[in-house]
């Protein structure tokens, strides 16, 4: 009875914690110190993404196409987070 | 059988729907919480600016063209790609006006999309080596700067090339993508049109068409006429034999199957009118075959007729879509009839499947039927009109009084008086929400009907028949699970005794059974209905497959991710892990704790304790499987601690006492205890509270706070070694020593009684009537307590009576003092005289 109510008040937590779950999309953490413009083709259009200094942004929950601000191209399928730094991308 | 116009107005529903899905994601989608807000979303092209900054060193290099490695790989597989795009975008110019195929060809450019992006990310881990080995070399030394060696010039600009062919071909699938794209939201726009299109088709009803549908009904009736005439005369002249056995063995084998069902299973589903009250369950029985047995007589004689017609040549293309519209009319029509027939059973009321009045119910069974047998005509009338190749306007009138019968006879259903009052019998009308359903579901086709919407009445009306008949097919199913779960549903079912006799299940175990069969049943239900139901709205197949994968894999609500799947695996992986627990519980206590000789209550503290952490264990894996993260779980922990502090407070002092408990082990299983007025033995431990039962067996669950914050006596702790105290009092007539010397020597004489410590006997007090003595032995079982004590009193009585030692009542002396007895004399003899002289006056009243 009692390892019950444990069960129970488990699974009370983590009905809780399912709403604050992790989204599947990917993350862009800017760690420059200034905005950086993405351009981003999700879905039949092209968008581009700005990225305030020291923020993360979510998008591409669904599989993209990156351009990243030195040019480089990358493809992604929704789950990476990525971080630009020092003018570099890396992604993980 | 499904027409061809049907199927559009299907399939286009199936569109919006669809349609309407991504939509509403990508409404939950934009407002992302990223402070910044995004700039605005611009769709202009504006990719070329930052793109331009890599590829212009490239320009300048000399470029020693040798093609990656990863690009050649992926080249042709691109190139094929582009292709089966192109082919794609030619086939959706062609097909426009096809819903099916516009639904086929958008699943095929999601597959394309699909792959295009996988292709994107298997060049990623070259880019990848190429930035890393790229920063290694560091950037070309300034002009002015003393050169730096060639082979590391040479390399730069080596990987710079590939970097940029790379980037060039990601341009490519980027841009294919993006097309693939586009054409799926046209493909989307295309076939909500489509939809609207034959839902908003509006048609003029006045005299003029009338008299154009009189026309063309004549023009169709003579070809009809002309068409299966000329047949006959065919048949009649060249084929008479054929035709002939044909029929002759499709009666034979509707027969065989009529008799020889009836003969085989005709006790499963004859009804048995002596049967007073049947239970749900073999009234189901009876309904589900008795439904299946004729339908299958009847499908079966139509089947091998057709079969053997076209066998032998008979038919020709046109009369042969005529018959095959005909006999699936007849069929399904048929299968309604004694669907419902079976459900309502006019003729016998205590088989009936719903409480249904039988007159109200014979009616029913008949609107239903015509229901059926209006909306197959309608089915039927359209093949005429496509072998008669009639105009549009007999399609439109045939429709019209098609829809408008089906509402009537709707309206009509809504009007009976069906239901039975269970009490009193009296006739009720549908519940008032079902009733104003049905009115409305019956207006509607005959309104839109009326007013020139043919397209869309008869698309409801259509929608209604089928879907009523799975929905009631539907109900019946969960009528059944409902029976089954009811109790000793199961176990009165043959089934469910030959289950019983077969696995030597008990009664309540086969209950249980029943109950999971009941979910079992509803589960499928659901899952073979929904999936119907989507079926006939036109949905295809391979959508309703990829919905169910996203579904299952995996769907967002916000930034929330829901796996069924992963869900699943959790509950399933938490399963596993506790039942390993439970046995490994097990496995520690019996085979290794045993052995090894251990305390019972350290052996229960460390079982409870493996227990526990192994639910914790299992808990915290089945969390996470379901991809749960348990950072957040410790988000929440945190914030509910604070509520935990005032409103779970008791709980958890509970808790945390039983774990001091536990470890602490102040009694353990079995222990004799006395706490706050409350004795007995300890029978079960548990985190929250103890079991204790007492000697009258009561079983106390007592709170373990109550254990760590008051006193606990423990009769039994360290061992079983108690002290017993026996009292007696002796007269004073007998010397105490004597006394003394025998309480000792009853004492040492009990087998049980320990020598070590010794016993002892104490001359307590010398009391008004005793002297007191108590006699304190030992014992080394404290359980044993109640025989040693009684057999210690046997002996002493046996004793003393054999020494002649008395054991006085209480005793107590009184002293009268006679000082004033002359007067107390005196004063009885004044009474008595008093009383004398008051006689004689009685005797005279008397």
């Amino acid at each position: 009875m009692n390892k019950f109510a444990v069960v129970i008040l488990t699974s009370t937590i983590v009905a809780g914690t399912t709403l604050a779950g992790p989204a599947f999309a990917a993350s862009l953490k800017n760690s420059d110190a200034s905005a950086q413009t993405v351009v981003v083709t999700e879905g039949s259009s092209k968008t581009q993404l700005q990225v305030a200094a020291g923020d993360t942004v979510e998008f591409c929950s669904s599989g993209c196409f990156v351009t990243f601000p030195n040019g480089d191209r990358e493809a992604l399928t929704g789950g990476e987070s990525i971080e630009i730094k020092g003018g570099k991308v890396s992604i993980k | 059988m499904i027409s061809s116009f049907l199927r559009q107005i299907l399939l286009t529903i199936a569109a919006v729907l669809f349609l309407a899905a991504p939509v509403q994601l990508a409404l939950a989608q934009t407002p992302t919480p990223a402070s910044p807000a995004p700039a605005p979303v611009t769709t202009t092209p504006a990719a070329p600016a930052p793109a331009a900054v890599a590829p212009a060193p490239v320009a300048e290099a000399p470029a020693p063209a040798v093609p990656s490695s990863i690009v050649s790989e992926q080249r042709p597989v691109i190139d094929a790609l582009k292709k089966q795009i192109a082919a794609y975008e030619q086939k959706f110019k062609q097909k426009a006006d096809a819903d099916a195929a516009l639904a086929n060809l958008r699943l095929d450019l999601e597959g394309s999309a699909k792959k295009l992006l996988d292709i994107g990310v298997s060049f990623r881990p070259r880019i990848t080596e190429i930035n890393a080995r790229l920063e290694q070399l560091g950037s070309p030394p300034p002009q002015g700067q003393p050169a730096e060696a060639k082979i590391v010039t040479d390399e730069r600009t080596r990987l710079t090339t590939e970097k940029a062919e790379i980037n060039a071909v990601l341009g490519e699938t980027e841009d294919q993508l993006l097309e693939v794209n586009k054409m799926i939201d046209a493909i989307g726009d295309a076939r909500r049109e489509l939809f609207a299109n034959t839902l908003s088709q509006r048609v003029d009803i006045n005299y003029s068409l009338g008299s154009e549908v009189i026309d063309a009904y004549g023009r169709e009736i003579s070809t009809m006429n002309q068409l299966i005439s000329s047949w006959w005369r065919f048949v009649v002249t060249f084929k008479w034999q054929s035709m002939l056995a044909a029929a002759f063995f499709a009666v034979i084998a509707a027969l065989v199957l009529l008799i020889g069902g009836q003969r085989l299973l005709g006790h499963l589903y004859l009804r048995d009118a002596a049967i007073e009250q049947p239970s749900y369950l073999s009234r189901l029985a009876v309904a589900f075959w008795s439904t299946l047995m004729r339908s299958l007589t009847v499908v079966v004689f139509l089947a091998t007729t057709y079969l053997f017609l076209s066998y032998f040549n008979v038919l020709r293309p046109d009369v042969a879509s005529l018959f095959y519209t005909l006999f699936c009319v007849i069929g399904i029509v048929y299968f309604v009839h004694a669907l419902a027939q079976a459900v309502i059973c006019p003729g016998a009321p205590n088989w009936r499947l719903v409480h249904v009045a039988p007159r109200p119910g014979r009616i029913l069974m008949v609107l239903i039927t015509a229901t059926a047998t209006i909306t197959g005509l309608d089915y039927l009338a359209d093949t005429i009109n496509q072998i008669a190749t009639s105009p549009l306007s007999l399609t439109v009138a045939k429709s019209l009084f098609a829809t408008v019968l089906v509402g009537l006879l709707i309206i009509a259903m809504a009007l009976l008086k069906p239901l039975e009052d269970q009490e009193t019998g009296a006739a009720k009308r549908w519940p008032r929400p079902l009733r104003l359903f049905l009115y409305a579901i019956g207006l509607i086709p005959i309104a839109a009907a009326l007013l020139g919407y043919i397209g869309f009445a008869r698309f409801v009306s259509q929608q209604i028949v089928i879907n009523g008949a799975v929905l009631v097919t539907m109900y019946l199913g969960f009528l059944t699970a409902r029976a089954v779960a009811d109790e000793n549903a199961l176990g009165g079912t043959v089934l469910g005794r030959t289950i019983q006799t077969r696995f030597g299940i008990d009664e309540s175990t086969l209950d249980q059974l029943g109950l999971i069969a009941s979910i079992v049943i509803n589960v499928f239900v659901l899952l073979l209905g929904i999936p119907i139901i989507l079926l006939l709205w036109g949905f295809q197949w391979s959508e309703m497959t990829v919905w169910f994968l996203t579904f299952a894999t995996g769907f967002q609500i916000g930034s929330v991710t829901i796996s069924l799947v992963a869900i699943a695996v959790g509950i399933l992986l938490f399963a596993l892990f506790y039942g390993f627990t439970r046995w490994f519980q097990g496995w520690l206590d019996v085979r290794v704790m045993s052995r090894g000789k251990l305390d019972s209550g350290v052996r229960n503290s460390i079982r409870t304790a493996v227990g526990y952490l192994g639910l914790g264990i299992a808990g915290l894996i089945g969390i996470s499987a379901a991809g749960i993260n348990l950072s957040s779980l410790a988000l929440v922990a945190g914030g509910l601690s604070l509520g935990i502090g005032f409103g779970m407070q008791a709980i958890v002092s509970n808790f945390v006492s039983g774990l001091i408990l536990l470890a602490e082990r102040p009694f353990k299983v079995g222990d004799w205890i006395e706490t706050s007025g409350v004795g007995g033995i300890v029978k079960k431990i548990s985190v929250r509270a103890t079991e204790v039962e007492t000697f009258q067996r009561q079983s106390i669950i007592i709170p373990n706070s109550s254990f760590i914050n008051g006193n606990v006596g423990n009769w039994t702790h360290r061992n079983k070694l108690g002290r017993v105290e026996i009292p007696i009092g002796v007269s004073y007539k007998v010397d105490p020593r004597r006394v003394h010397a025998i309480l000792m020597d009853i004492a040492r004489s009990h087998p049980l009684v320990l020598k070590n410590p010794e016993p002892f006997v104490a001359f307590k007090a010398l009391a008004d009537s005793t002297m007191d003595f108590e006699m304190r032995v030992h014992l080394a079982d404290l359980s044993n307590s109640g025989t040693v004590q009684n057999e210690i009193r046997f002996a002493l009585v046996d004793r003393f009576a054999e020494e002649g030692i008395e054991i006085p009542f209480p005793q107590r002396d009184v002293n009268i003092h006679l000082d004033d007895a002359d007067a107390i004399v005196q004063m009885i003899t004044d009474r008595v005289k008093e009383q004398l002289a008051g006689q004689p006056k009685k005797t005279t009243k008397n």
